[in-house]
């Protein structure tokens, strides 16, 4: 089934979320995150559908092939409720690809069956001690002489830890510091003695408040070789090649989040007057809106260009995924916060009509430092940018135009040809000065989206000189601020290649484009577009538009239900 | 290793004058050396060849710029993991020799 068949699917499933009369709608979404609990009504509806079945990949019996097509699903699930998107799927996404990556075809059936029959895998590599820096992992698997393993320590805020059939643990296979010293365990909860194996509290948080975060402490339970998931040591790399899936893919599912937070607050500009006139009318207000639809264009143009690269340039997504990480989830977050503002006092009510608001916004916060925080990120990218000012930045080959096909038949996802580094290839800013070139022609928008791409093509050059410039010692976990400027810039660049050559073939009008250049150019200090806040009116005009017509913000435009 | 097929040959360029594969065994030892010095902001003479270089705070993702630095260094494409299944100086120097010296054609030995 093609995507869009089963997004109608699901979509009707879920039914109209501001429908009070709807056992799926916002009001029920509102009263189980008020009682702390998981919305049990909904994860019935995901289990009719099979959620889990979008994260194992077809030659495994699931429905995944594009990722990008399965981030269009499971945006139907953030939209409504992101509690239920983490703490019913993804949580056992981010599990499954280390075992699709790096796990036997044993190992990836056992998952794709456990998953496949409604079951959670939990993804345990979070030990509160050492946060994202998870190369310090203390939980151990220690080798016994008649073969087998031991399995001991703590795992920590992990989420679905204490009901998942499954757990992918990080654990440390070696006591020497090093890259080759942990490896994931696939362990099967019901296969282990019970005696060795003990739940922890619950930790209870300030968003996703139903999700169950929980704790589990192994003591020496004993687990087989075909346990470890890939060659005992590979697991760090494991973690740094199947993660660019994940952090390229979630926070480009939570754009729904964003999509949603944008419609509530278009209903309430409407619907509202004061001082003698509707809140939409006011100048601020539209201001406000539009920036929050070109972020959400923005995020979602790279998130999905990205998902694409996966597929389509595997050997270079390394630092593609942290750009996305930390680009799309601090824009989401922070266009969600500009339109709190336009609700006013009524983003900070719990109940009623826009009551909704105030969690989409408390669940959003995790996208920040959830699987990796934003900073961590960037400490990832870094250490490539010296050879990406080498070689990337520098007159790179552009990426064939399919990447930029959103919603394409793509080939399937190459796991095995992630890679851990780019190598200095950049695909992506190729695209830049590739599409920069095809823009000819003289009017407004074709000359001031000339001058927009000169500026990225000009920030690159800054870039590569102050990359090439770099001291190596400026390039560990204690860089400067400035230095982690870099990689943050950087992402603003790939954005805009991402933006540009997704209308490039999209033949959409070009306001849009124009205005998100002209937003990111002046995000990293750029002038951006002469004028380019006339492209502002008619962008009001046509979100507005797609509000009446009940369809999605994003790049796919969907018709909605209600 | 395998890496991004290029449609029209993305082939770094020379990118240092230094670029030389005819240096031995002693001098590549050397050089790494100076370099793991300039990662760490420490005196070459305080760099044990025999320790692991994550004992010396060098991290996995660290690691990968130190691999970028000998693949520009040697002009060689560079498994990215190199340095994380080599640990250390001395085993990292050894590898890299093996590695030059398979590549050198017969007649230039």
């Amino acid at each position: 089934m093609t995507a869009p068949a089963r997004l109608d699917d699901l979509e009707r499933l879920l039914g109209d979320p501001a429908d009070d009369g709807n056992p799926i709608g916002n009001t029920a979404v509102l009263a189980a995150d008020e009682r702390d609990e998981m919305f049990a009504a909904g994860e019935r509806v995901l289990d009719e559908y099979c959620l889990n079945a979008e994260f194992v990949p077809r030659r495994y019996g699931g429905r995944l092939a594009g990722a990008d097509d399965l981030i269009q699903v499971l945006r139907t699930v953030f939209r409504r409720d992101p509690a239920l998107g983490l703490g019913y799927g993804v949580s056992s996404f981010i599990s499954s690809v280390n075992v699709w990556a790096s796990g036997s075809p044993e190992q990836a059936r056992w998952v794709a069956g456990t998953l496949l029959s409604n079951q959670k895998i939990a993804s345990a590599y979070h030990e509160l001690a050492h946060g994202n820096d998870f190369s310090r992992a203390e939980f151990a698997a220690r080798p016994q002489a008649q073969g087998g393993w031991r399995l001991t320590g703590r795992k920590e805020v992990v989420t679905n830890v204490k009901r998942a059939r499954g757990l992918v643990l990080l654990a440390r296979t070696d006591e020497r510091a090093g890259s080759r010293s942990h490896s994931q365990i696939l362990v099967d909860k019901q296969a282990v003695p019970a005696r060795a194996i003990r739940d922890l509290t619950r930790y209870p948080s300030v968003g996703m408040r139903g999700v169950q975060l929980g704790g589990i402490e192994f003591t020496d339970c004993p687990v087989g070789d075909e346990a470890v998931v890939g060659r005992p040591g590979q697991g760090i790399e494991t973690a740094l090649r199947s993660f660019q899936l994940t952090r390229t893919a979630i926070p480009t599912m939570l754009a729904g989040v964003l999509d949603s937070g944008l419609r509530l607050t278009l209903d309430f500009a409407a619907g509202r007057r004061l001082y003698g006139r509707s809140v939409a009318d006011q100048p601020e207000v539209r201001r406000l809106l539009v920036d929050a639809y070109l972020d959400l264009l923005i995020c979602d143009s790279l998130g999905l260009v990205v998902s694409r690269a996966l597929h389509l340039l595997p050997g270079q997504t390394s630092m593609y995924a942290s750009a996305v990480k930390y680009l799309v989830a601090k824009r989401l977050m922070d266009a969600m916060h500009q339109l709190s503002l336009v609700l006013g006092a009524h983003f900070y009510l719990r109940e009623g009509r826009y009551g909704i608001f105030q969690k989409l916004l408390r669940d959003l916060a995790p996208a920040g430092f959830g699987h990796a925080a934003r900073v961590a990120c960037l400490g990832t990218m870094l250490p490539q940018v010296p050879l990406m000012a080498r070689r990337g930045w520098v007159n790179p080959d552009p990426a064939g135009p399919d990447l930029f096909r959103i919603g394409e038949e793509l080939p399937e996802l190459p796991f095995d040809r992630l890679r851990v580094s780019a190598g200095g290839l950049d695909g992506l800013v190729g695209s830049l000065t590739a599409a920069a070139d095809q823009i000819v022609g003289d009017s407004p928008e074709q000359r001031r989206l000339r001058l927009l791409a000169g500026q990225f093509r000009a920030e690159l050059g800054d870039l590569a000189e102050a990359g090439a410039a770099l001291h190596p010692g400026d390039l560990g976990v204690d860089a400067r601020v400035e230095v982690l400027g870099l990689p943050a810039r950087y992402a603003t660049v790939l954005a805009a290649s991402a933006c540009l050559n997704v209308w490039l073939v999209r033949g959409d009008g070009p306001a849009w484009v124009v205005a998100a250049l002209d937003r990111l150019a002046r995000s990293i200090g750029r002038p951006g577009a002469d004028r380019g806040d006339r492209y502002r009116e008619p962008l009001y005009q046509e979100l507005a538009a797609r509000h009446a017509d009940r369809r999605s913000f994003d790049l796919s435009r969907r018709v909605l239900p209600g | 290793m395998t890496r991004e097929p290029t449609k029209t040959g993305n082939h770094p360029r020379k990118e240092t004058d230094m670029a030389s594969n005819a240096e031995g065994p002693a001098d590549l030892r050397a050089w790494l050396t100076g370099c793991v010095a300039q990662y760490l902001r420490r005196p070459e003479t305080e760099i044990d060849p025999t320790v692991r270089l994550a004992d010396y705070g060098l991290d996995s993702v660290y690691a990968l710029a130190l691999c970028g630095d000998i693949e520009t260094h040697l002009d060689m494409r560079l498994s990215e993991t190199l340095v994380w299944d080599y640990p250390t100086v001395d085993e990292l120097a050894a590898h890299l020799e093996e590695l030059v010296a398979a590549q050198q054609p017969a007649g230039a030995r």
